[in-house]
């Protein structure tokens, strides 16, 4: 993605500190600066409590820093309120966990209209949107199956559909697949990688080294600070 | 988030939890089914007693001696107590004068004279007494079969329909029949059949089975006397009198026969303190309408408090909802969803659930009070008001039980939501 060098990285990380008050102050994040150009593929590595999780909530705007500036697609995150980052999440952010969180009670096609519903889209359009994706990810046939009858992989592959629904500028994926076998995470990276080369730019949490090295550029994190970017 | 899914998604959560949801509910229905039941009944018995008055005595003034609890503020009909009731004090005199009071279109005196059975030869009817009336009593529809007795002629009976079917074999028109009197017997002949006559007390206490007589001759001879203190002489005296006024005029003649009755009647000087109780029908009508509603409003309050109590029950279930669901809370919300959209989502559910004890509990009132109305033989009416009253407290009950649950699933962070298990 060459030609999006020019753009004004999707995310921007500044300086950001995080605390958490926890039985005393616990720093999660101790003056981390990270940028994700546009397009971008870019993994963070680093063992529990490291607070690479604590960052991916910040980016997902699902956080406010205690100090810094964190920026998602030209909005300083700390300036808007809950009401408008609970809306930049549902338009420019689409995550995906380790536990996959679909709604058990919802069909495969239901999870995936999710954001759409949030988002307002029309109830034809977000359906067809919702079949399209599924079948992309090879769930086609799945698509009025709940989630306790699909395997972990199809699961995460539902996640993967539903985090692209509103098409974000941004993917955050949290140890993808650490909850699958390993032919199942290859595939699941290989939807990633997919995905990426379409132009989302994507933030990838794991403390697998084999996972880390299919993007482009690995951000090594220990006690709350960057240790140091290795590019691929 | 649009109402639309608000609601397909709240249904969804709902109809996965059946037999809770139903539980939920269960007190919703039972309280709005009270609020219909008694609504209801009361109306059906409003609307039946009201149209029956109207029907066949809209302008009637009742003059009866004693205090007669009924109608009043106080005294609620059901309540009302007889007291001194049916002392004989309106001599001959005060009927003919109250017959010339302005406004007066009849008088309509009423006594009883005393029997002890009658017989139409294969059957004996045990019966207290003769009703002794004029023909003024039986108006318009009210006699179904022949006619009414002539003033003065002896042996001329008519009967109310409960009395003939007293009887066994079908008692006709012209059949003769004998009555006893304890020391004599009588021979009378039925010329008419009444499905009900003016000037009973209310006119609505003929279902007793009773044999109408004319006042002249039977009560002028058997009945009791009281002195007129007019015309200086004992007089045949009634116990009650009604009084058919022209129409729109009911209550200033009230106010001039009871002018009358206080000031210079026979009456008032044989009853002394007793007192004499006037009243129309208007008065009779509001003093049920206000027994009615005083039950109604009654078990409209206990109404409430099972909807209250069911306020409470959806409460309880929407808290542990609420934590049941965090982490689908947390999803959302990772996926887009605004604090007032999973408050909204919530507030639909407890709304969904009061609707639903309306939807079930109106229909059910409806279909007991319905049951209750046929087992009084009082006409089914719908209280298409209190439906919708109903309907819109199952509504207000599941926004207020809903609104703190709701308020505490809004509140829910994101984070901590997602983590947990």
């Amino acid at each position: 993605m060459d030609e999006s060098t020019d753009e004004e990285p999707v995310v921007q990380v500044a300086d950001v500190h995080k605390e958490y008050e926890l039985g005393g102050t616990v720093t999660a994040l101790d003056g981390v600066s990270l940028e994700l150009p546009a397009g971008s593929y870019t993994a963070v590595m680093g063992p529990s409590g490291s607070g690479k999780s604590t960052l991916l909530n910040l980016v997902g705007a699902l956080d406010t820093p205690t100090a810094g500036d964190v920026t998602v697609d030209g909005r300083a995150i700390a300036d808007l309120s809950e009401t408008e980052r609970a809306r930049l999440r549902g338009t420019q952010v689409g995550f995906i966990f380790q536990t996959f969180n679909l709604m058990t009670r919802l069909r495969a096609v239901e999870n995936v209209t999710l954001p759409l519903v949030f988002a307002e889209h029309g109830c034809e359009s977000r359906r067809e949107r919702a079949r399209d994706l599924l079948t992309e990810v090879g769930l086609g046939d799945r698509l009025d199956h709940l989630p306790r009858e699909l395997s972990g992989g199809q699961r995460q592959r539902v996640a993967i559909a539903r985090a692209l629904a509103t098409d974000p500028r941004l993917i955050l994926a949290d140890e993808p697949t650490g909850n699958v076998d390993t032919e199942t995470g290859d595939e699941i990276m290989s939807l990633l990688r997919e995905t990426n080369e379409r132009g989302n730019t994507i933030l990838l949490v794991t403390h697998e080294r084999h996972i880390a090295t299919r993007a482009d550029r690995i951000v090594h994190m220990t006690d709350g600070t960057i240790e140091r970017v290795e590019e691929a | 988030m649009k109402v639309s899914d608000s609601i397909r998604m709240a249904t969804r959560f709902l109809t996965g939890h059946r037999l809770r949801s139903a539980l939920t509910i269960a007190g919703i229905v039972i309280g709005i089914a009270t609020v219909i039941v008694f609504a209801s009944f009361g109306i059906s018995v409003q609307t039946d007693v009201v149209s029956e008055f109207e029907d066949t005595s809209a302008s009637e003034i009742f003059v009866v001696t004693g205090e007669v609890g009924i109608g009043g503020e106080n005294d609620g009909f059901f309540g009302g107590a007889v007291e001194n009731f049916a002392l004989p004090a309106l001599t001959t005199y005060d009927v003919q004068q109250l017959g010339e009071i302005e406004g007066v279109v009849s008088v309509i005196p009423r006594g009883s004279v005393d029997v002890t059975s009658m017989s139409d030869g294969n059957q004996t009817v045990v019966l207290d007494s003769l009703t002794a009336t004029t023909p003024a009593a039986f108006s318009g529809d009210n006699i179904v079969a022949g006619r009414a007795f002539e003033v003065g002629v002896r042996g001329e009976v008519v009967l109310s329909e409960s009395a003939v079917e007293r009887f066994e074999q079908n008692v006709t028109v012209g059949q003769n029949l004998t009555v006893d009197y304890g020391d004599r017997t009588e021979t009378v002949t039925v010329v008419g059949i009444a499905s009900q006559a003016r000037g009973g007390f209310g006119s609505f206490g003929d279902f007793a089975p009773t044999v109408y007589v004319p006042t002249d001759p039977y009560y002028q001879e058997a009945g009791p006397t009281a002195a007129s203190a007019n015309q200086g002489v004992e007089q045949t005296a009634y116990r009650q009198v009604t009084l058919v006024a022209r129409p729109n005029q009911v209550s200033d003649t009230q106010e001039r026969v009871e002018r009358y009755l206080n000031e210079s009647s026979d009456a008032t000087q044989v009853l002394g303190d007793v007192g004499i109780t006037v009243q129309s029908t208007a008065d009779l009508v509001d003093g049920i309408e206000s027994v009615l509603t005083d039950i109604v409003r009654l078990v409209t309050g206990i109404g409430v408090l099972a909807l209250l109590v069911g306020a409470f029950g959806i409460a309880n279930i929407m808290l542990v909802s609420v934590t049941e669901r965090t982490k689908e809370i947390g999803i959302m919300k990772a996926n887009g969803a605004r604090n007032r959209e999973i408050m909204g989502l919530f507030l639909t559910e407890s709304v969904l659930l009061g609707m639903a004890g309306a939807v079930v509990g109106i229909p059910l009132g409806l279909g007991v009070g319905f049951v209750a109305s046929t087992y009084a033989e009082v006409g089914f009416t719908i209280p298409y008001d209190w439906i919708l009253i109903a309907s819109a407290m199952g509504i207000v009950t599941g926004i207020v039980s809903g609104l703190y649950p709701a308020w505490r699933a809004a509140r829910v962070d994101p984070i901590d939501a997602l983590r947990y298990e």
